[in-house]
């Protein structure tokens, strides 16, 4: 006792055009929460992805005098060399500082001309083995006395509050996310009941002729899975549209913080076939428990 | 064909709808419930199609106690039980023929046997020129015989029908009664609820009359009393 496909096909076809206010309610449901839990999914890469570039940095800089010695700067590195708390340092020259100087005050050319490479302080970046910033203070400070040099700067500090930030800002999008996500399916769930409320008589009928469960629930469970297909759709469109916006925008060509949002082609793909499977997904499982109210009878 | 075998029946909790009630109905035979509204004759054809659990007793359709039934067994004793009712229960969306097909597509019947099916049963209701009318064009003795069309394509054992003449006038009921007859007549058993003295009268069948839920009569050949 199969379903026939073109019984299927056409209660499914009928009842989606029967009822446009009611299809068209299921689907922008569908898509609102879906693109909010997409905005979400950007949101999140896009956070990580700053505190991913941040962390990356150096984690403290030992400044030399401007007129350190030869001996001091190669003491400094020996020291720097020898020590098995530091992964990795290298030495920015005055050239090499020079270069980030006129980067840096790119729109201000008159500062860059009041300065000369000679006057500049050559500094060594270090990359300690550990990221913990008390590890990071005490090694930093064994450097602050030694010949040469003129200070120490820790990136600690703002690494510090940037990873507090980003912590908070990644939990807080993923309760959003999961919030729409939930209230994806209740909106679904009450706009099938609602539907399947229009046609309970359609149902009771089915169910007094002897229509087994399954083939009551299936032509509303497709009928579901195509509206959260399509307002699925609707939401992978409306993320192509932001991310696109976004990467198109000003700020993004600026700003390297802003650009860090824009997603590129290899996570859009996997993130619209999540939201996809998704809507289809809500809409199927949310009809299936909408209907089987109207089933025990 | 039905037994019921003291079958007691309460609706949250104190509202007795049927009492001790016992009845055996044989194959073929053509039944009136009658009583005043209220007297528990909807609830008698409700227990015999599953719709409701009796409280107590047991309820036999065609030899099998139907308490035991497990759930997914119950479209199939549906589909051996036509059922009417006063209000039609037609889908005001479909056609006249649509109505009667929808009955056998929800129950997987092949495409061919529907296309041969469909335009008979039409023919045997008398609204075989009506078969491509919506339900609002009809009048209410044509809806009534679509939903008769609809309980019977399937040939079921039996016909439960709940005063299907109760919307109808005299003269419109006579030609449903003529309809149900008729299908009695083919064999099916048909246990039909009414509080239509004139009918009851005039048929002269068994005669099973309710009152605030137990038997008080159960007579053969018998009047609405
Ligand atoms: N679904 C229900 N819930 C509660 N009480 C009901 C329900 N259906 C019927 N009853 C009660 O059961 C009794 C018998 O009703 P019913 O079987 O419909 O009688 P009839 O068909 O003879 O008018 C009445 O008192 C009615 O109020
Ligand atoms: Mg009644």
């Amino acid at each position: 006792m199969a379903i026939r496909f073109d019984y299927l096909a056409k209660e499914t076809g009928t009842n989606l055009v029967r009822n446009p206010s009611l299809t068209l309610a299921a689907v922008l449901t569908v898509a609102v929460s879906l693109a909010l839990l997409g905005f979400s999914l950007i949101f999140r890469e896009g956070v990580g992805r700053v505190s991913d570039r941040w962390s990356d940095d150096v984690e403290f800089i030992v400044w030399m005098r401007p007129d350190a010695s030869d001996e001091q700067i190669s003491a400094v590195d020996q020291k720097l060399a020898a020590s098995p708390l530091v992964a990795d340092h290298s030495y920015v020259n005055r050239a090499a500082t020079f270069a980030e100087f006129v980067e840096y005050f790119e729109e201000v050319p008159e500062v860059v001309q009041t300065v000369e490479p000679e006057q500049l302080p050559t500094s060594y970046r270090v990359v300690p083995t550990q990221t913990d910033l008390s590890f990071v203070d005490s090694l930093g400070q064994e450097y602050e006395g030694q010949p040469g040099v003129s200070e120490v700067v820790f990136a600690g500090d703002f690494i510090k509050q940037l990873n507090a930030i980003t912590g908070l800002a990644i939990n807080g999008v993923t309760i959003v996310a999961a919030v729409a996500a939930v209230a994806a399916l209740l909106l679904m769930y009450n706009t099938i009941r609602t539907a399947v409320f229009a046609r309970r008589r359609e149902v009771e009928v089915m169910k007094l002729v002897g229509a087994t469960n399954w083939f009551v629930r299936i032509p509303f469970m497709l009928e579901g899975l195509v509206q959260g297909l399509i307002g699925a759709g609707v939401a992978v469109l409306a993320m192509f549209g932001v991310n696109r916006m976004i990467r198109d925008s000003r700020a993004a060509a600026e700003l390297d913080f802003v650009n860090s949002f824009v997603l590129q082609p290899a996570d859009l793909g996997p993130i619209s076939l999540w939201l996809l499977l998704a809507g289809a997904a809500i809409g199927a499982i949310g009809s299936g428990f909408a209907v089987t109210r109207y089933l025990d009878a | 064909m039905i037994k019921l075998d003291d079958v007691t029946k309460t609706y949250s909790g104190e509202n007795v709808a049927l009492r001790s009630a016992n009845a055996d109905i044989t194959k073929g035979e053509f039944v009136f419930l009658v009583g005043p509204s209220g007297s528990g004759k909807s609830t008698m054809l409700r227990l015999m199609n599953k719709s409701e659990e009796p409280d107590s007793g047991r309820i036999f359709v065609a030899g099998k106690d139907i308490g035991k039934l497990s759930s997914w067994k119950v479209p199939m004793l549906r589909r051996n039980i036509g059922s009417i009712f006063q209000d039609y229960k037609l889908l005001p969306n479909k056609t006249v023929a649509e109505n009667v097909s929808f009955a056998l597509e929800v129950i997987g019947r092949p495409r061919s046997v529907i296309k041969t099916q469909v335009p008979q049963i039409c023919e045997l209701v008398g609204l075989g020129d009506k078969a491509e009318k919506y339900p609002h064009q009809l009048s209410g003795g044509e809806q009534q015989r679509v939903s008769i069309a609809r309980a019977f394509v399937n040939r079921p054992l039996i016909l439960l029908a709940d005063e299907p003449t109760g919307n109808l006038d005299p003269q419109t009921a006579i030609g449903i009664m003529r309809l149900l007859d008729r299908i009695n007549k083919t064999g099916t058993t048909v246990v039909m609820a009414t509080h239509d003295a004139k009918i009851v009268d005039t048929m002269q069948r068994r005669v099973i009359q309710l009152d605030t839920g137990n038997i008080v009569r159960d007579e053969r050949e018998a009047t609405y009393g």
